[in-house]
């Protein structure tokens, strides 16, 4: 048998070190024994990864359920001429689409379930536009609103989901991506509108946007105020 | 109250009872609250008579023949009648969470390993004394069909009997009749933090001790040997904390269960335990070793006593039947009880040590076990917690966590080394894997 010299314990025949203080054994008149077998065994069990289809159906289930309802309730009873109910399904996939294949998959995917919301929300309002005969509005206002959407919200994801950031660097940056994204809605607006694109509320956006953002550049970049922020902020 | 206690299970389910209610609530992906018990037996575990065994006295606890279902308001137990649980060969990381639907939905699981026959335990089932009545009913059905005569006494259950009424109470109830309540707030302790290990790992040190030795060392402290180990754990974890050099020092709190068995007879075997909470302020000054065993000691007379356990027990079932608290449905309440638990339960304590006691067995079996082991799964927080069990002459103090750092192990083991106890080490730490201070 084997002792460790730090900690005075006596070790199992097989250890070729101290678990407690990672000291080798050097017992030349007892080496660790190689054979015989350790303590434990060395093959690692897997957990199985939790499951949550449960959840995805529950949702799945509900909206289903809605949509027939609104969808039997346009058709018997109310406005059959109508196809309001329409909006309301078309609502449901939408949400469908957004809620449950996060649910579904076993780890977040970002960016492929970004576009998959911005493809439901344009889908939606082309229904809508289809509805009310507004192909002109939905290809000149609604896509470019939603793409630049998407576009925004997947740069802010690279940024800050894939390398991790603090708090404060992504309130600079959901900040900052609001004011530029103001200056795109009001360029597109602008130019379905008026035809002469131009900058005027947005540039008031802008504005209050860089006044937010500049004491909290300052305050990122210097040591001392963070920690005086932390001090006062503290929960 | 005494109605909803056992009512039910002539209707084929079971209300978890008062503490077992918590424990899916706090369930995460990477955390159960889960325990092992095991015994080394003298002989190579024979895997197709130990499910035999298994077969043979399944049945004979239907509290654990179940599996947990979600209500509108509460989980609860419904009998399993799958086929299971099934014995498999032991793994390096023990007590892995619990997967509700894995396993055919069966709570407990059931290892081999060489010598060592393991059951490891979901505690919304049972507590220690009712793991280790099942685990003593298994061994001697796996010797008996080895030939061997072995009796049932000492908490070996009859498999041919049927099971007993009791077996199924939620005996909190029925003793929960104090007329001043407690309640379960306690001071912040300090948390005893490590670096948490990847997913999947539970590194266990097990030091082996001598009984006698480690009596008359409590003894020459004026302690139980349950106070004078709970004394050394508290002192490692000051020094922990010293070490760590924080803006302040917070008190270092154990976790010690109770079987309320021994307060308040009762045959259940489901949970039946409490908390208690020994605790030295390093804020108030430096306490010598001494010091801190006599605080445990003073600590542990007052507390342990039928009323201050009734009163507390009280307070919890009355808790868990406020009508508010009861109304709410799981969905909201799982969350609740989580942020509860986090700001109440976990942050109470700096370490968990249980010490189920003797893990007595009838004359026929002593002979064909070594010794007993008892180990505590993963904790809710990044620490270790310590499970003791003794058999013969041997007690086997386990400390198993997610942590990288066996500091507290180390410094624990040396301090008994130090009060002169024999201790040998057993671990399942991948060796050759980076450098520990000495």
């Amino acid at each position: 048998m084997s002792y460790c010299v730090n900690c005075g314990v006596e070790l199992h025949e097989t250890a070729g070190e101290c678990p407690l203080c990672k000291t080798p054994v050097r017992n030349p008149k007892c080496p660790a024994d190689t054979v015989s077998p350790k303590p434990y065994p060395a093959d690692k069990g897997e957990v199985p990864p939790v499951s949550r289809r449960e959840i995805a159906l529950i949702v799945s289930a509900m909206l289903a359920s809605v949509s027939a309802a609104c969808g039997l309730l346009n058709l018997l009873v109310l406005n059959p001429g109508r196809g309001w109910s329409l909006y309301i399904i078309g609502a449901c996939v939408m949400l469908w689409v957004i809620l449950v294949p996060p649910f579904l998959t076993r780890r977040a995917r970002g960016l492929p379930h970004i576009l998959m919301d911005g493809c439901a929300v344009a889908l939606y309002v082309g229904l809508i536009s289809l509805d009310l005969r507004g192909a002109d509005w939905y290809t000149a206002v609604a896509l470019p609103l939603i793409g630049g959407a998407m576009v925004f919200v997947s740069l802010l994801y690279l940024l800050l989901h894939r390398r991790r950031r603090s708090l404060l660097t992504g309130i600079i940056s959901y900040i900052g991506a609001a004011g530029v994204y103001s200056l795109g809605v009001e360029w597109i607006l602008d130019r379905y509108l008026i035809e002469s694109p131009g900058v005027s509320w947005s540039l008031v956006v802008c504005t209050i946007c860089a006044a937010l953002m500049i004491p909290l550049i300052v305050v990122r970049r210097r040591p001392a105020l963070r920690e005086e922020a932390r001090r006062r902020f503290h929960v | 109250m005494q109605e909803k206690n056992g009512a039910e299970k002539s209707r084929g389910w079971y209300r978890l009872d008062n503490s077992a209610a918590v424990y899916p609530a706090i369930q995460r992906d990477d955390y159960s609250a889960i325990y092992r018990f095991s015994a080394v037996m003298k002989k190579r575990v024979d895997p197709a008579l130990l499910q035999r065994a298994v077969d043979l006295t399944m049945p004979r606890f239907p509290v654990f023949n179940v599996c947990i279902k979600k209500g509108v308001f509460w989980y609860y137990l419904e009998p399993n009648l799958k086929p299971g649980p099934f014995v498999k060969p032991d793994i390096a990381n023990p007590c892995m969470p619990v997967r509700f639907r894995e396993d055919n939905g069966y709570l407990l699981r059931i290892y081999f390993y060489e010598k060592r026959i393991s059951v490891e335990m979901y505690h919304a089932l049972t507590d220690g004394a009712g793991a280790m009545v099942f685990l003593k009913t298994l061994l001697a059905e796996y010797l008996r069909l080895q030939g061997y005569e072995i009796p049932c006494t000492l908490g070996v259950k009859d498999v041919a009997a049927p099971p007993e009424e009791e077996e199924a109470e939620d005996a909190y109830i029925r003793y929960a009749t104090s007329e001043t309540p407690r309640g379960m707030k306690e001071d912040k302790a300090y948390p005893g933090l490590g670096t948490r290990a990847p997913f999947y790992t539970l590194n266990v040190i097990s030091g082996l001790v001598s009984l006698d030795e480690l009596r008359l060392t409590a003894k020459s402290y004026g302690a139980s040997i349950t106070e004078y180990l709970s004394a050394v754990l508290i002192r490692v974890l000051l020094d922990k904390q010293k070490r760590e050099q924080p803006h302040r020092l917070r008190p270092v709190a154990l976790a010690v269960p109770i079987d309320l068995r021994r307060f308040f007879p009762s045959d259940t075997l489901r949970n039946f335990i409490l908390n208690v909470c020994p605790a030295v302020n390093p804020g108030m000054g430096e306490y010598t070793f001494e010091e801190i065993v006599r605080q445990v000691h003073h600590y542990m007379r007052l507390n342990l006593s039928r009323q201050y356990l009734r009163a507390k027990m009280t307070g919890n079932v009355r808790l868990r039947f406020n009508p508010f608290v009861s109304r709410i449905p799981l969905v909201m309440k799982n969350p609740l009880l989580y942020i509860n638990y986090q700001r109440m339960g976990n942050r109470q304590y700096s370490a968990t040590l249980t010490n189920p006691g003797v893990f007595r067995v009838p004359a026929a079996m002593r002979e064909h076990i070594q010794r007993a082991e008892m180990m505590l799964g993963q904790s809710f927080a990044a620490r270790a917690n310590c499970g003791c069990i003794s058999f013969g002459n041997t007690m086997a103090i386990t400390f198993a966590g997610s942590i990288v750092e066996p500091d507290v192990e180390r410094e624990f083991f040396r301090r008994l080394v130090r009060d002169g106890i024999h201790v040998r080490v057993e671990s399942n730490r991948e060796e050759g894997n980076g450098c520990h201070t000495a």
